[in-house]
């Protein structure tokens, strides 16, 4: 019998915390005890960055991820960019005003994705904003409104004064 | 799909992830997890524990020491792109990593990872063999420490024992013009073809060093050793280098699969080395 094992993920800045079977994925936990399931599983083989979250303020992909790996780090899913509520965060806003979704499955990743190389570098070029993107898969759009959205966000951003972020250092860990 | 049940271990030393390891015979390492968590979601892999490396320190340090620099295991493929150190004394390396998957997977993936896996189409091994890469492997018994090119069996196959960690990967400085070429039909798949090479010759021309080796060709990366005996110490003309060229991409072995028939992952590679390794040879001249 493989014992559960007591973890505290947190997600939004709000504290989850739950007894979980240590091969539970961190999109589980996410969609399932924090509630957010903003958060998609699209492919489940780390292909479609459907299910793509900051872990302390990283791009990654939470199906490759288990839950426990998370335990005492912070989340940050599409629910968690905007800082006012039901306001939506630029990039949000962008994709909508520019037809950057249609059925809408990816685009939770996509924002994170776009949200993160933002939050990274300024004047981003086309190439950079399609490397940055490479990770996601869309299979609607056929990704020009997406690119059209990111440039657009980045305007947004300047002009709200949502500036350039650190990451924390998290490598290591005790 | 979830994993079949397994134990989680973080380890915050080499002792205490040796002392887990020989918990349990079927136990395996897991270091950025992007590699073995697809493999324990479709269950290829199914250990019943898993020890996380991630917490321990010595792990992570790169370190230059006289003419070698040592990249810890868990060195992230993102922090390879990132590090200045990395970029001052192997910019090989920092540019082979560059091509690797995405964003999200450069963020979790490590060097150490990615050598163990040891995939036959993954970037950092023909460039850790032009550079003559060695690996540390550590037990609670031993440290040794092994030639890259030993240390690779075949596919998904290395040469390690059961309860060793790789802690560090050590690789002479070097700024020696190179190439590195990966073609894969989208940015973030796997090459269907590529190849590292490293080349130093005199003003005049005259091969003095060569190295090179290519991916995705055979059931492992590979030296072309033959290729540089002919090359070395000569001024090859164009057509000399192709008719080499020619001759050892007749030896190849690669895989036919939906990435690309074998015949024309060949194909790619005779134009890859020709192109890129021309370039090396006859640029400058
Ligand atoms: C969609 C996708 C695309 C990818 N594209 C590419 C690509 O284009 N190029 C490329 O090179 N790679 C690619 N990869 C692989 C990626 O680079 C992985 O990160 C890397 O192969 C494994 O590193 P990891 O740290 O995630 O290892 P893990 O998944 O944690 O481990 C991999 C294996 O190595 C063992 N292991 C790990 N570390 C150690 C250690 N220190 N000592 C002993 N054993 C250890 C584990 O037990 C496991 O068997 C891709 C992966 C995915 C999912
Ligand atoms: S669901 Fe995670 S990458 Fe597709
Ligand atoms: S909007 Fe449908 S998959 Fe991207």
């Amino acid at each position: 019998m493989v014992e559960n094992r007591h973890i505290s993920i947190t997600v939004n800045g709000e504290r989850k915390e739950a007894d979980v079977e240590p091969r539970m994925l961190l999109v589980h936990f996410l969609r399932e005890i924090a509630g957010s399931t903003g958060t998609h599983v699209g492919c489940d083989t780390t292909n479609c960055g459907a299910c793509t979250v900051l872990l302390d303020g990283r791009a990654v992909k939470s199906c490759t991820i288990l839950a426990v790996q998370a335990d005492r780090r912070k989340i940050t899913t599409i629910e968690g960019l905007s800082k006012e509520p039901g306001k939506m965060h630029p990039v949000q806003k962008s994709f909508v005003d520019n037809h950057g979704l249609q059925c809408g499955y990816c685009t939770s990743g996509m924002i994170i994705s776009a949200y993160w190389l933002l939050k990274h570098k300024k004047n981003v070029s086309e190439q950079e904003i399609r490397e940055a993107i490479s990770g996601n898969l869309c299979r609607c759009t056929g990704y020009d409104n997406i690119i059209m959205s990111i440039k657009d966000a980045e305007k947004r951003m300047e002009e709200e004064g949502d500036t350039l972020e650190e990451e924390q250092a998290v490598t290591v860990r005790k | 799909m979830y994993p079949k049940p397994l134990t989680y271990k973080k380890a915050k030393t080499l002792d205490e992830a040796f002392s887990m390891l020989s918990q349990n015979d079927d136990a395996r390492v897991i270091a950025g997890g992007q590699s073995i968590m697809p493999m324990l979601k479709l269950r290829i892999a199914s250990p019943s524990l898993l020890v996380d490396i991630a917490p321990i320190r010595e792990l992570h340090e790169i370190r230059l020491d006289g003419n070698n620099l040592t990249i810890g295991a868990m060195v992230t493929h993102r922090e390879i792109i990132e590090s200045s150190e990395i970029g001052k004394n192997l910019p090989m390396l920092q540019e082979t990593a560059r091509h690797i998957a995405d964003v999200q997977i450069r963020n979790r993936g490590t060097i150490g990872g990615s050598i163990c896996e040891a995939d036959p189409s993954a970037d950092y091994a023909p460039t850790l063999l032009a550079l003559d890469a060695k690996v540390v492997l550590k037990s609670s018994r031993e440290e040794r420490t092994v030639d890259l090119d030993d240390f690779i069996v075949g596919p998904f196959e290395v040469n390690i024992n059961q309860g060793e960690i790789l802690t560090s990967v050590i690789i002479p400085v070097n700024r020696s013009p190179y190439s590195v070429v990966k073609y894969a039909r989208r940015s973030a798949d796997f090459a269907v073809a590529s190849m590292a090479a490293i080349v130093e010759k005199k003003p005049d021309g005259t091969i003095t060093d060569i190295r090179v080796a290519v991916g995705a060709q055979s059931d492992r990366p590979l030296r072309m050793k033959e290729l540089e005996s002919l090359l070395k110490g000569q001024k090859p003309q164009k057509k000399d280098l192709y008719l080499e060229v020619d001759k050892a991409v007749e030896h190849l072995d690669p895989i036919d699969d939906i990435h690309g028939s074998a015949e024309y992952r060949k194909e790619v590679t005779a134009n890859i080395l020709k192109t890129n390794l021309g370039s090396l040879i006859f640029g400058g001249i």
